[in-house]
């Protein structure tokens, strides 16, 4: 019990009604509603397909995490405040796995302003925790966090995209000045605000969503939070009045000095030549920046002496699937499909290119993870 | 799109139609029909403006000879000018439906600067105005006594019209009132002097037309023409005016006197309070005036005006304000009292005696309209409960009907607290109004809704001295401290425009984002005709059960004639009026169906079946047991859910089906069957 805090007891928080989401069916039984509570939940996804449009494949992204007094509020367990910063590594590891050639700046409003350039996502986060944990007091204010973001943003180059999202714990926000100025400068900047609203409805998160492009959610429970996250993994559309640019990239291989060969000195990499956590300074391989031979332990990275953008291969055809989605699949009642090979529930998939069938788990795996049917693929492989 | 509403064809100008609209006109239709009475209640923001509308043109169109006129009565010019703007819509499709240009003629009445006298205006279709051009008997005569028998007249947002009818009969006569008659009479001598020495002719005519009797205001009423006047009873008509005040000096002389002998009451140590006889005898033993010429007194007053051809009405309102009086003293033994006080309740020290002459009877006002017009529709938001209004205002309805409104998603979420955190009961009633635990509680109450409701609070309390009392000590325990941290606070006023700058500044708060608490009173002005829509109102708390004030003399002799005359217990209709006003300010933050809001009753007692029984239907269907007597955590608790479920997105086609039909799904039996239950028949 120690290491709990004292207010967190589980007697001390607010009423839930679970059971008023359950729902007798005629013959008094509970399993219909359960079962379709958990279909519900794993099927709940955030697919709409774009169709054939363009999306913002290098990104620059702003979080703006409030972290005022309303996030020591325990509707989220343990608090809106721990309960966000652990989604939040979730949703910045997730971010560079589908975006990796793009940016997240994580920033907090309170009474003190933390921001954070994030690039190695792991350390950063616990760092922030520790930052944080202690100042959950007095009221936000939106427009100085908007406005810091701006600042930056507005200096990013045209064929990136420009986002902000916010997670708004609070109903109140204290400005300097009227907000619906700094809305229209955000607008015509072409910088999309996105909101998360922890407690409820703000008249003027609306406007702001509205009015920038961006989209405005409040959160139910810890599971729809998590969701509403996720949907920001995937890049935007980009608006057609955004710049076309060619940049130059540097493809670095990763050459591997063994230790037994003479000629291989240990170097430092650039990187962490800046950071002063230490860590292991000396290492032996890396990857050498094409063009002025820099190192750098870790891609994707921007090479801090010529500029040039590094990236591997792999992280580019990662960004690929964005463009062309996988079809959702069609859904059908059990019934026809009784006997295949996968753990059927209530609903069935079929692929509609192979028309192969699959369970609600592997309808989700192949869209979140795999991004391609498995079946077509193996077809493609016979034929 | 066109409807078929019980073989009728109605042309409505939207392509989308609510269920609870289909059903309205369903009734409206049946009590068009039978040329009969409605009262019809149907939440607000549901559209019961373009029903109204709708129907009764389609109905004039069909039974031309049916039907002559609408006349629309509403309470404010802006309410007046919303419905034009929906008039507007109706006839543009009808031109564009029917392909041929319509000869409908609308008229509003708002205000002087629209005026406009041409002769035509008197065969207009449609009259939209305010209440006063109906119901007082001073306006009433001007505007509306030529209007046709075959009319509909409809009352918008009629839940306080007893209290119109009586304030357009009552009498409050100050000093100050006779201070300004003395002087209007003096100028009216002074005139009549003047057109002696010039055009004595002019007088003489005068008093040949006296004479003669009213004559031809009796051929006139006879035939039918106009709409009586309860100023003017049918007995005066009859006979001459009487010699005593004929020649127009005599008059003079009688007002004298009679003004006279009104400073002699208002000069007075103790309140009086006597019935019209007694005051009539009274007079005749002091000053030896008759009833008979008191009753012409209003006419005779009238004649001379006219007759000595002065423009300026406005000036002579404190002598016609008198003349009125004398009229009606003496034509009604019944519904009315006479109080005298010297001084008022609040500053008993300062000398300011009134004369109060109280009308009583709201079927006074309104009998007239209710004989004359073959359909008068009542029709309100909250008209809770409906049987009482037929008795209160003596009529007999051919259809009573309350609608609830169909919701796609519950919208709306009344809940009763009953108690505080610590348990003790929070009530607003005289013995513990003062007590510091429910003070206390209360403030919390504000507090903790404070940090969870997004944007605007609306608060509510019964009276301004409770308000201040409350507030005082909230700031003495430093709850309003702590509530400003999450929230700006305005404080509503008895004068109008602090108020309004508050409102102003209240909506800007709510705008950007800074939130805000409305605190006001129940019965205020922002009670009545201001409308809090989305963010301006996401909850509406009400601090206790709005009882009118009691000690009032006026009210006390009301609720004893209502009880000898209507059979109406003095409580029942106590708290019929405090839940009409409560939920009159609970619906403020409601307008319409994308709307939503909290409604939180603040008081131990709203939990009881008789109090909530009279909120209207469409709030009484989603009061829950799980919502009676909750402490302010379990408020909070339900708040933050209901806040939460609202805040998800909401669009046109989860409604459509549900709360909102298109011509194909009107059509649909099932349709049918579902919207013969909305209407719930009293």
């Amino acid at each position: 019990m120690d290491e709990e805090p004292e207010r967190a007891k589980r007697w001390e928080g607010g009423y839930e009604r679970t059971w008023e989401v359950l729902k007798e069916d005629e013959s008094g039984s509970l399993r219909a509603t359960v079962e379709d509570i958990l279909f519900q939940a794993k099927r709940k996804r955030v697919f709409e397909s774009h169709g054939q449009v363009r999306l913002g494949m290098m990104r620059h992204l702003y979080v703006v995490i409030d972290s005022s007094r309303t996030m020591e509020d325990q509707d989220l367990k343990p608090n809106r405040l721990t309960s966000t910063l652990k989604l939040m590594e979730y949703f910045v590891e997730e971010y560079f796995d589908q975006n990796p050639i793009s940016q997240v700046i994580l920033f907090f409003i309170g009474k003190v302003l933390i921001e954070h350039h994030v690039s190695n996502p792991k350390k950063h986060i616990a760092a922030m925790k520790k930052a944080v944990n202690s100042m959950c007091v007095g009221e936000p204010s939106l427009y100085n966090a908007l406005n810091i973001a701006m600042q930056t943003l507005k200096h990013m180059p045209g064929h990136t995209s420009r986002e902000i999202l916010v997670i708004f714990s609070s109903l109140t926000t204290c400005d300097p000045a009227n907000i619906y100025d700094l809305i229209k400068t955000l607008k015509a900047l072409k910088i999309r605000v996105s909101v998360i609203g922890l407690s409820a409805e703000v008249r003027v998160c609306t406007v702001l969503t509205r009015e920038t492009g961006g989209n405005y959610n409040v959160i139910l429970d810890e599971s729809h939070f998590k969701e509403l996250l996720m949907y920001h993994v995937k890049p935007p559309p980009a608006s057609s009045s955004s710049e076309c640019s060619l940049i130059r990239m540097g493809f670095p291989q990763h050459i591997i000095a063994s230790l037994s060969d003479q000629d291989a000195k240990p170097s430092f990499s650039m990187s962490h030549l800046e950071s002063s956590d230490g860590g292991p300074g000396l290492t032996l391989g890396g990857y050498y920046c094409p063009q002025c031979r820099a190192k750098y332990t870790e891609l994707p990275v921007e090479c801090k002496v010529c500029g040039l953008t590094l990236v591997s291969a792999p992280h580019l055809a990662r960004s690929f699937h964005h463009l062309f989605p996988l079809d959702a699949f069609q859904e059908h009642p059990l019934e026809e499909h009784k006997g295949d090979r996968c753990a059927y529930t209530i609903k069935v998939f079929t692929c509609p290119a192979c028309s192969s069938v699959f369970c609600t788990d592997c309808d989700l795996f192949i869209h979140d993870t795999l991004h391609c049917c498995p079946s077509c693929i193996h077809r493609q492989g016979t034929s | 799109m066109k409807l078929n509403i019980d073989g009728l064809l109605v042309y409505f100008p939207y392509d989308y139609i609510y269920p609870e609209q289909y059903s309205y006109m369903l009734e409206l239709k049946r009590t068009l029909d039978a040329k009969g009475h409605g009262v019809l209640e149907m939440p607000s923001g549901t559209g019961k403006t373009i029903s109204l509308l709708s129907l009764i043109v389609a109905y004039q169109r069909t039974y031309p000879l049916e039907v002559t006129k609408l006349i629309y009565c509403s309470r404010t010019v802006p309410e007046i000018e919303k419905v034009i703007e929906e008039l507007r819509k109706l006839m543009e499709f009808y031109t564009k439906e029917t392909g041929e240009k319509n000869n409908f003629l609308a008229l509003a009445l708002s205000s002087r600067k629209n005026l406009c006298i041409h002769p035509e205006i008197l065969h207009a279709n449609i009259v939209v105005y305010s209440y006063h051009y109906l119901l007082d008997p001073k306006i009433a005569d001007l505007v509306s006594k030529e209007l046709a028998k075959k009319s509909v007249v409809v009352f918008d947002e009629a839940h306080n019209i007893d209290n119109v009818c009586i304030d357009s009969m009552s009498v409050n006569i100050t000093r100050r009132t006779l201070d300004r008659c003395q002087t209007n009479v003096e100028t009216l001598q002074n005139t009549i002097q003047r057109i002696k020495e010039t055009d004595a002719a002019k007088l003489r005519e005068e008093y040949r037309r006296l004479v003669e009797g009213l004559k031809e205001a009796n051929v006139a009423r006879e035939t039918d023409i106009y709409l009586s006047n309860p100023v003017l009873p049918d007995e005066i008509l009859q006979e001459a005016v009487p010699g005593s005040i004929r020649t127009a000096e005599h008059f003079v002389g009688f007002l004298k006197r009679f003004l006279e002998y009104l400073k002699a009451r208002l000069r007075i140590h103790h309140v009086v309070q006597e019935s019209s006889p007694q005051f009539l005898k009274d007079i005749y033993e002091k000053v030896c005036i008759d009833r008979k010429p008191l009753r012409f007194c209003a006419e005779r007053l009238r004649s001379l005006l006219r007759t000595l051809e002065i423009a300026d009405i406005a000036d002579f309102s404190a002598v016609t304000l008198i003349s009125n009086f004398a009229t009606l003293v003496s034509t009604y033994s019944k519904g009315f009292t006479i109080i005298i006080e010297p001084f008022e309740d609040k500053t008993p020290t300062i000398v300011n005696p009134v004369l109060h002459f109280s009308c009583m009877d709201p079927s006074i006002a309104i009998k007239p309209v209710f004989e004359r017009f073959q359909s008068v529709i009542i029709t309100s938001g909250t008209l809770s409960p409906l049987d009482i209004y037929p008795r209160i205002l003596d009529f007999r309805p051919v259809t009573m009907a309350s609608f609830t409104m169909t919701l796609a998603r519950t919208c709306l979420c009344p809940l009763i607290v009953g108690r505080g955190n610590d348990q003790v009961a929070m009530s607003s009633k005289f013995e513990t109004r003062e007590d510091f635990a429910v003070i206390r509680n209360y403030g919390n109450l504000l507090l903790e809704m404070s940090a969870i409701v997004p944007d605007g609070i609306v608060a509510f309390f019964t009276s301004y001295v409770y308000m201040e009392n409350i507030v005082a000590s909230w700031y003495e325990q430093g709850i309003l401290e702590n509530i400003q941290r999450n929230k700006l606070i305005f404080i509503e006023t008895q004068d109008a425009a602090e108020t309004s700058m508050a409102l102003e500044k209240y909506q800007e708060a709510c705008e950007n984002g800074r939130g805000a608490i409305l605190l006001s009173v129940a019965r205020g002005k922002v009670s009545e005709g201001i409308d809090f829509v989305h963010h301006f109102g996401r909850a509406v708390i009400m601090f206790g059960v709005p009882y009118v004030y009691t000690q009032s003399r006026i009210l006390k002799a009301r609720l004893e004639y209502l009880r000898d005359q209507f059979q109406i217990r003095e409580n029942d209709f106590l708290t019929f009026d405090a839940m009409r006003h409560a939920a009159q300010c609970v619906g403020r933050a409601i307008r319409g169906k994308t709307d939503y809001g909290l409604m939180i009753f603040a008081d131990k007692r709203y939990a009881r079946a008789d109090k909530r029984g009279k909120l209207p239907r469409w709030i009484q269907e989603h009061i829950t047991d799980g919502s009676l007597n909750l402490t302010i955590d379990e408020t909070v608790q339900l708040s933050k859910h209901f806040l939460r479920q609202m805040a998800q997105p909401f669009r046109r086609e989860d409604q459509l089906g549900l709360s909102l039909l298109t011509l194909e799904q009107l059509q649909s039996e099932e349709m049918l069957q579902k919207i013969s239950q909305i209407a719930q028949q009293v």
